[in-house]
């Protein structure tokens, strides 16, 4: 008797899968056509083409499509709730939140969440850093080492940015040590995390705030405390090697900049007064090997 | 009069040659590990990281050979310090007046200016700049090295730009040493025609009687003076040379 319960119970652990599995290859029969695309009336088009390979290996493979995409059980699929692409994935972030209440509320009250709200197109949705389809685990090593490009999308395109008032910041992080130390882990060891800090460590990854919040962990008031996250001893002085991710220059970190620019004159003119002299030593004994009008 | 080609003198002790391989090891590892570190984002750089097992492994093999280089320092400070009143053989590294008349008669003489080359002691103005530029290069990549290393510390009392100041003075001074040993030091030990491919001294520790007359005369009479050469060349005593 025990060896049938174990089968009943076997099977009833494998159905749903099975039934997963057969329900989405019903969906893939279409979607995993190349260049299926959903055209938006009000604008903006948004891929409807699913890679079978790239869903199977995100976080979410045992779900089956009409686990989020609840209303497209049947076919032909009802129309279009949304006008615009922008539209559509501020609606699907409710279906995010459905299962990832905690996030989504943060994100509500972040200032990308409020930025959605007023109708600012370039914000990020969830799928924004996530995707649609190939959501990875975002503990991962993979996750966290990409995070600066992530978030770079956006924070690396000064056109972009310059829209809001805001400077691209992702070429100054990637200079400093702890942007250096974060591309070479993904580079190099790319299966152990950064130990160095990426975007979220400091500005939170899903109540992210306007640096000038004073309730953001960058505000002025907040930053050694979120220093001292992985810096335990540091100095009280500490934030205070911060560049908040400026290039130095005159009006921003000026030591670093006029060490930079002492360097640069220092090295070059070394350098020409070091090949005048081996020239000149050289002229020397090019005179006593050949000759000269002076021995 | 013996052979002034073939008889060799002393010019460098065991200990000192120790000190110049020393340095040479950790020269090049420093380079080899802080250079790709300074330009991480070129492919070569990744490669040399890559290569020397990641980002960690690079930085542990820079402060390991660091700390050599630290105590090297610490090492040859005590030992100056210690022979600075040796009559014979001193260090003789510090820059005097004579030396930049030295420099600008040199000058004179290698541009044809002049018919007299000055007359050099134990070491010549190249050597002691040269001298000078690796203990003073050494005291700025040891301090901005450390405050890069132990930046939660300094900023106990110190001011935090200092941080990335010293990251930019630690990079600016490699490659200054970095220039200066390819140009000036290889070019001097090296590249010289009466040298080429390389000056043994610092190696072997000796070199010719010959060439210590022509290269430092004033060593010379000093060393003849006190009896240290051959009595083939009129000095006071016979001792073996070198001593």
């Amino acid at each position: 008797m025990r060896w049938i319960a174990l089968t009943v119970a076997l099977l009833a652990l494998a159905l749903p899968g099975i039934a997963s599995a057969q329900s989405n290859e019903a969906c893939l029969a279409c979607h995993k056509a190349e260049g299926m695309k959903v055209v938006f009336p009000g604008g903006g088009e948004l891929s409807a083409t699913i890679d079978p390979g790239r869903f199977e290996k995100s976080v979410h493979s045992s779900f089956t499509c009409t686990t989020c995409h609840t209303e497209h059980k049947d076919y032909p699929h009802p129309g279009l709730k949304a006008a615009t692409a922008r539209g559509y994935s501020a609606l699907a972030q409710q279906i995010c939140a459905g299962c990832h209440p905690g996030p989504a509320a943060q994100y509500e009250g972040s200032v990308h969440g409020q930025a959605l709200r007023k109708g600012v197109p370039d914000v990020p949705t969830c799928s924004s850093c996530h995707t649609a389809h190939a959501v990875v685990r975002p503990k991962t090593a993979a996750f966290r080492n990409e995070t600066p490009e992530t978030c770079g999308n956006c924070h690396a395109d000064a056109a972009v940015m310059g829209r809001y008032g805001l400077r691209p910041v992702f070429q100054s992080y990637a200079e400093e040590f702890h942007g250096v130390t974060t591309r070479l882990y993904r580079l190099v060891t790319p299966m152990s995390p950064s130990p160095a800090a990426v975007c979220y460590d400091c500005h939170a990854a899903h109540d992210t705030k306007s640096a000038k919040d004073p309730t953001s962990p960058v505000s002025r008031q907040n930053i050694l405390t979120t220093c001292r996250n992985c810096h335990k001893e540091a100095g009280r002085f500490f934030a205070t090697a911060w560049n908040e991710h400026q290039p130095p220059s005159l009006r921003h970190s000026p030591l670093v900049y006029l060490v930079q620019v002492f360097y640069f004159f220092l090295i070059w003119g070394t350098v020409l007064i070091l090949v005048a002299l081996a020239g000149l030593d050289l002229r020397y004994w090019a005179r006593l090997r050949w000759g000269g009008r002076r021995s | 009069m013996s052979d002034r080609n073939s008889h060799q003198i002393e010019r460098f002790s065991f200990a000192q040659r120790a000190e110049h391989l020393v340095l040479l090891v950790t020269f090049n590892v420093l380079m080899l590990t802080g250079l790709p570190q300074k330009y991480s984002t070129t492919g070569w750089g990744e490669g040399l990281i890559y290569l020397l097992g990641g980002i960690d492994q690079t930085r542990f093999i820079h402060r390991t050979f660091a700390v050599i280089l630290m105590l090297h320092g610490l090492y040859h400070l005590a030992v100056v310090t210690a022979t600075r009143r040796r009559p014979i053989r001193r260090h003789e590294m510090s820059l005097r007046i004579s030396d930049l008349r030295d420099m600008v008669g040199d000058m004179k003489f290698l541009a044809g200016w002049s018919e007299e080359r000055p007359a050099f002691g134990r070491f010549d103005y190249r050597q002691k700049f040269e001298y000078l530029a690796v203990l003073w290069g050494t005291v700025i990549l040891v301090v901005t090295g450390l405050a890069m290393w132990f930046p939660s510390l300094v900023t106990q009392w110190l001011p935090g730009v200092l941080i990335p100041a010293a990251r930019a003075a630690h990079g600016g001074e490699a490659i200054l040493a970095l220039f200066a040993v390819i140009i000036w030091h290889f070019y001097n030990a090296h590249f010289r025609p009466d040298v080429f491919p390389m000056d043994p001294a610092m190696f072997t520790g000796k070199i010719t009687l010959e060439r210590m007359h022509h290269e430092h005369p004033l060593e010379y009479e000093h060393l003849r003076r006190h009896g240290l050469l051959p009595p083939s060349e009129g000095g006071a005593g016979d001792t073996p040379a070198g001593r």
